[in-house]
């Protein structure tokens, strides 16, 4: 379903074509491969849950000592308390509760809250950071491609520093430095993590430049930014897309390793600070590190298959 | 060639600086500085802190400008002098000397698992494409890939050591790192640190197996008479072998600087992940740069052999 606008460029008027068909034609494909339908079925859940979650929810911070330790629904620990006037074993017998259906950890707080707070950052990391890094990657890959010279190599030879950095031990050191709080994380992962894409952009960039619709353009009088964002970054805008879905699991991960080695942001409760406490209690308190584990895998597969099936939709020679 | 080495030996040594020099900037910059450590048992002592401070500060030069640390730092190296580890009280090429067996014990152990099977399952997984157990392959792989590394390892200990009992919860140093009992402790991180590879080598494997299953080649193999396992194992794998050295190769400098890291965190295995983390929050910088710098070289160096391990592996392949 094309459509036809006619929008005024420099007092010439010109139609243009919406493509509605190009976006349908995509999301037909995409809707063959069951697997990332899921993906993206689980994603769209955790962001509803991330998003509205935390105002139907308890406080993930509330700690009370008196419910410490509480089973999930459906299980129960036993506690055995030996007396030592009567000399008997009394064992009791401690069912889930309703009130905290998914369990508390070692100091009572709620899991299902903590869990929810939990997807509110991880999604929130995920999404701000790649979003840097991948805006970073494409600027400077285009912009390094299009330079070319002394400029293009200066700049590759900076990413080829950044990429052979230790990456997990530069973030710890940059957290360690500056203060353990999520805009340091977000800044920071941000910050390094655009080599990749920045590498991808500007082989594709590179192709893309000698290719005949741009020497077109060119010979047309087009300017340079005319044809960098008007040509070039729409055709490798699929690729950009892929790739930032594909980036995503990694960052969430990131996040949680951090959190987990005890650099998260102590005023928020991410999934990594979850299983930081869990990983001290898994002999009494096994759901502490179990639960989040599985809300970061379920996550990291999720977007795994979600890129994994928008990269056969944008790819032509894919058959799906 | 020769030339090439050169230039490319060259080319890591700047890399290696450019990281030394932004890791030793961090370092010396944070707000924080090595002697802070010193100050609670100072203060607990009743001396004065700061001219305790100052004294410790003149004695490893710490009072002096930052560009003047940085160059006798950099002229203590090219002596072959490490520094001094603030944190352990000894030198810290000592401090290295004691711990790096035990990453490498377990970076090789994980690599050997991962190639092993990995490749195997690939092949068979290519082999008998779109059966059912070409599936089960596919869908272990995306599970192993998006399963946290650190996360698994937890759930790996709660099930087969806090569980079932089969190995401690802790890691034992007083066996010979090469004894038997060693090594059984060594199953869990390993497999914690190996099916993350695993999964990776499984995929590749398999689509580089499939690139080459129906080349011509095999045609004419299969019409020699050629048995099925000679076909596979001698002309399709040997085809295939090319672009899975480079994924296993760069994927190794990941695991020495990523799972390795978080692996020895989870399982107390006292590694030079172990050494850089306590030296980070020790503020020690000379530790931190140190290990920053072998890994550095360690990554590079393994790029250039991968590159050179190429002209061997196919002959074609030429440099200048």
């Amino acid at each position: 379903m094309s459509e036809e606008k006619i929008v005024s460029r420099g007092g010439i008027k010109l139609p243009v074509h919406v493509n509605r068909r190009l976006v349908r034609y995509y999301w037909d494909r995409l809707k063959k491969n069951k697997l990332s339908l899921a993906g993206l079925g689980f994603i769209v859940f955790l962001a509803l849950l991330g998003t509205f979650g935390p105002f139907f929810a308890a406080d993930p911070q509330h700690v009370d000592f008196d419910v410490k330790n509480l089973p999930p629904l459906g299980f129960s620990t036993q506690e055995s308390i030996y007396d030592i006037k009567t000399s008997t074993f009394t064992t009791t017998v401690h069912p889930g509760r309703s009130d905290h259906p998914l369990g508390t950890d070692s100091k009572g707080r709620d899991m299902l809250a903590m869990l929810i707070s939990g997807s509110r950052i991880s999604l929130l990391v995920g999404l701000l950071a790649t979003g840097i890094a991948i805006s970073l990657g494409t600027f400077l890959g285009v912009l390094s491609a299009y330079l070319g010279g002394w400029a293009d190599n200066l700049l590759m030879r900076f990413t080829d520093v950044m990429m052979t950095f230790p990456f997990f031990l530069l973030l710890v050191l940059i957290v360690f430095i500056f203060g353990p709080s999520l805009t340091i994380i977000v800044i920071v992962i941000g910050l390094t993590g655009w080599t990749g894409a920045a590498r991808l952009i500007r082989s594709e960039a590179l192709s893309l430049r000698t290719r005949d619709f741009i020497t077109a353009s060119k010979a047309l009088g087009a300017s340079d930014n005319r044809i960098i964002f008007n040509h070039l970054i729409p055709n490798v805008a699929s690729l950009i897309i892929v790739m930032a879905t594909l980036s995503i699991p990694g960052v969430i991960m990131a996040e949680a390793a951090l959190s987990f080695i005890g650099m998260g942001d102590p005023m928020s409760t991410s999934w990594g600070t979850i299983l930081n406490t869990g990983q001290h209690t898994l002999d009494t308190a096994w759901w502490v590190a179990v639960e989040p584990g599985i809300m970061l895998f379920l996550t990291v597969l999720s977007f795994n298959f979600f890129g994994d099936g928008l990269r056969d939709a944008f790819d032509p020679k894919a058959t799906v | 060639m020769r030339n090439y080495i050169i230039k490319r030996l060259i080319y890591s040594i700047i890399i290696a600086w450019g990281i030394l020099t932004i890791t030793f900037v961090l370092l010396r910059v944070g707000p924080s500085s090595p002697v802070d450590r010193y100050i609670l048992n100072i203060a607990a002592r009743g001396q004065d802190v700061d001219s305790v401070k100052q004294a410790i500060e003149a004695r490893y030069g710490l009072n002096k400008p930052i560009t003047e640390q940085y160059f006798s730092y950099m002229g203590n190296l090219l002596q072959g002098n490490w520094g001094w580890s603030f944190s352990a009280s000894m030198p810290v090429l000592e401090l290295i000397g004691s711990h790096w067996i035990y990453s490498f014990q377990l970076i090789l152990l994980a690599t050997i698992f991962a190639i092993i099977l990995g490749v195997g399952l690939g092949m068979l997984a290519a082999v008998k494409q779109n059966t059912k157990f070409d599936y089960a392959a596919s869908i272990f792989s995306f599970i192993g890939i998006s399963i946290p590394g650190f996360w698994l390892g937890l759930m790996l200990i709660l099930v087969f050591a806090v569980y079932l009992g089969f190995f401690k919860t802790y890691y034992d140093t007083n066996y010979p790192i090469w004894s038997l009992e060693n090594l059984k402790q060594l199953i869990l991180p390993v497999m914690a640190l190996g099916i993350g590879e695993l999964a990776g080598y499984v995929r590749y494997t398999r689509s580089a197996m499939l690139d080459n299953l129906h080349k011509e080649f095999v045609t004419t193999a299969r019409a020699k008479g050629l048995p099925e396992s000679t076909v596979i194992g001698k002309h399709v794998l040997r085809n295939a072998i090319l672009p899975l050295v480079t994924i296993i190769m760069f994927d190794l400098g990941s695991v020495v600087f990523g799972g390795a890291y978080l692996t020895e965190i989870v399982f107390g295995i006292p590694g030079l992940g172990q050494v850089s983390f306590n030296a980070i929050f020790a503020d020690d910088y000379a530790v931190v740069v140190a290990v920053t710098l072998i890994g550095t070289f360690l990554v590079l160096f393994i790029n250039l052999a991968t590159d050179l391990f190429y002209t061997y592996l196919d002959p074609r392949i030429r440099y200048e």
